[in-house]
């Protein structure tokens, strides 16, 4: 059986609960078909609060590191309350790229850390798309709006987004293509570090 | 139909769900992030979250339009035509058709980001500059101090579309923003009339305006710096009528209240620290 963490235990800023999400993150974790050998640790960041959302997905020697902000799992009708439906969402799309890490298919992705925004909003959506097929109420416009900023407003964009959306089955170097042909491969790097929310 | 409805009263439908300043105020977490470094607050498609910020922001404009279709709503029938000259009405008429506009149109860019209507709370500070019972103060509380806002508030979402390469995000923003320069000036100009002969009400109206003004530059909301989402827009505030100096004014009140944010979560945290030592 793997062993599941989570941190802070107990929080001490809101009021979320550490064995219920567990339990979600269990949950999310058989969803994406991840081995329940897998060792899975979570850190959750008190301190941020929605708007400043962000998750990340990493594995290192074979288990899976996650991170995410707060802010993802608070209700947005009631600040500082967890939402259960919201962290379904995120814990689905994380465990599914941490799936993907796992894999041969994504070995060469660098750290989350590093990942450029194009092939990351990429890579967010084919994870989306598929936790949209395995029933997990995700919305589609949402995830349109990120791909296309990262991506531009465009014809050849969105037929991007599409095949992202759709696709069963893709890897790093399918991620890279599409940001290579979208543009977005070729856009100034930022200007602030991609996983700055994550630094205290 | 009741005169000078208070904010309690809005009319909402269920999707709406209401939030007051206070609990944003005392959220433990504001401390603590006020020491944080989270990057430039001005939007940007480089910045962190920059899709969920700018959706949370479009969402708080839609209900900023709503508020503001009910101002003027409420200043066209608040008052009979002695305390406010019907032709001032007419121009509270056709802002409320403006603002009707707006709303259809922050609906829509709502839709094109992917939020669905009530999905953030709604804070109610706005409408209750509206509530005041003076219609001299109403407009300079609401027409250039809110919609002065408003200016700066469009002009930051359009240069965001813009830099994001959105068409439908920066022709929207500009159609709108051409409406609030019209609403200012509208303010400006039945401020000079209805106290003509009265210098003391007009500056007891001026001062409203600037305490509506500081609210809204809570905690380095607005300003000149990439540490202020939304940007001070001088040249769209100079059409609309509003002089170098209150920009200048403008922009030390921004920069006052920043610092004094700053401090206050100082002391926040040294507060929530000396607390969590002593237990």
């Amino acid at each position: 059986m793997s062993r599941i963490t989570v941190a802070p235990d107990p929080f001490t800023l809101v009021p979320y609960d550490v064995d219920s999400i567990k339990a979600l993150l269990e949950e999310a974790a058989a969803l994406a078909g991840v081995a329940s050998t897998v060792d899975i640790s979570l850190t959750v960041d008190e301190e941020l609060f929605a708007p400043l959302t962000g998750h990340m997905s990493d594995v290192v020697d074979g288990r899976i590191s996650l991170w995410i902000s707060g802010g993802n799992f608070e209700d947005n009708k009631r600040p500082t309350y967890f939402s259960a439906d919201q962290a379904r969402i995120d814990l689905a799309v994380m465990m599914l790229r941490a799936g993907d890490r796992l894999s041969d298919d994504f070995a060469a992705a660098p750290p989350d850390a590093q990942l450029p925004r194009g092939e990351r909003v990429a890579w967010d959506t084919y994870a989306v798309g598929r936790a949209a097929k395995l029933g997990v109420d995700v919305r589609r416009p949402r995830q349109l709006y990120d791909f296309r900023l990262q991506h531009g407003f465009t014809d050849v964009a969105d037929a991007a987004f599409d095949r992202c959306w759709e696709s069963a089955h893709m890897t790093w170097e399918g991620i890279r293509e599409i940001a290579k042909e979208t543009g977005a491969a070729d856009r100034d790097p930022s200007k602030v570090p991609v996983d700055l929310l994550r630094q205290k | 139909m009741k005169k000078m409805l208070p904010e309690s009263e809005l009319a909402r439908d269920e999707r709406f769900v209401r939030t007051k300043i206070e609990d944003r105020i005392f959220d433990p977490r504001g401390p603590k992030m006020a020491q944080r470094n989270t990057g430039p607050a001005k939007m940007g498609v480089d910045r962190p979250a920059a899709g969920e910020r700018s959706r949370s922001l479009m969402h708080g404009i839609f209900v900023g339009e709503i508020q503001a279709l009910e101002g003027a709503g409420r200043t066209c029938y608040d008052f009979d035509d002695e305390t406010a000259p019907f032709q001032l009405k007419l121009d509270m008429a056709r802002q409320c058709w403006d603002e009707t506009r707006h709303c259809e149109i922050s609906v829509k860019l709502g839709d094109h980001m992917g939020t669905e209507i009530g999905e953030y709370t709604e804070s109610t500070f706005l409408f209750a500059a509206a509530c005041n019972p003076d219609p001299v103060f109403r407009l300079c509380g609401v027409n250039r101090a809110l919609e002065g806002l408003a200016i700066d508030v469009f002009s930051s979402m359009k240069d965001f579309g813009n830099e994001s390469g959105d068409p439908v995000l920066e022709f929207c923003e500009d159609w709108m923003l051409a409406d609030e320069v019209t609403h200012v000036k509208m303010g400006s100009d039945w401020l000079r009339r209805l106290t003509e002969t009265d210098p003391d009400r007009r500056e007891r109206a001026l001062e409203f305006q600037r305490t509506v003004d500081a609210i809204f530059n809570l905690g380095g909301f607005r300003g000149e710096d990439d540490e202020n989402p939304i940007q001070l827009a001088r040249d769209f505030r100079r059409l609309a009528g509003f002089t170098e100096d209150e920009n200048d004014s403008l922009a030390a009140l921004a920069r006052e209240s920043m610092e004094q944010a700053r401090e206050m979560a100082e002391m926040a945290t040294a507060a929530l620290d000396a607390s969590a030592q002593g237990s």
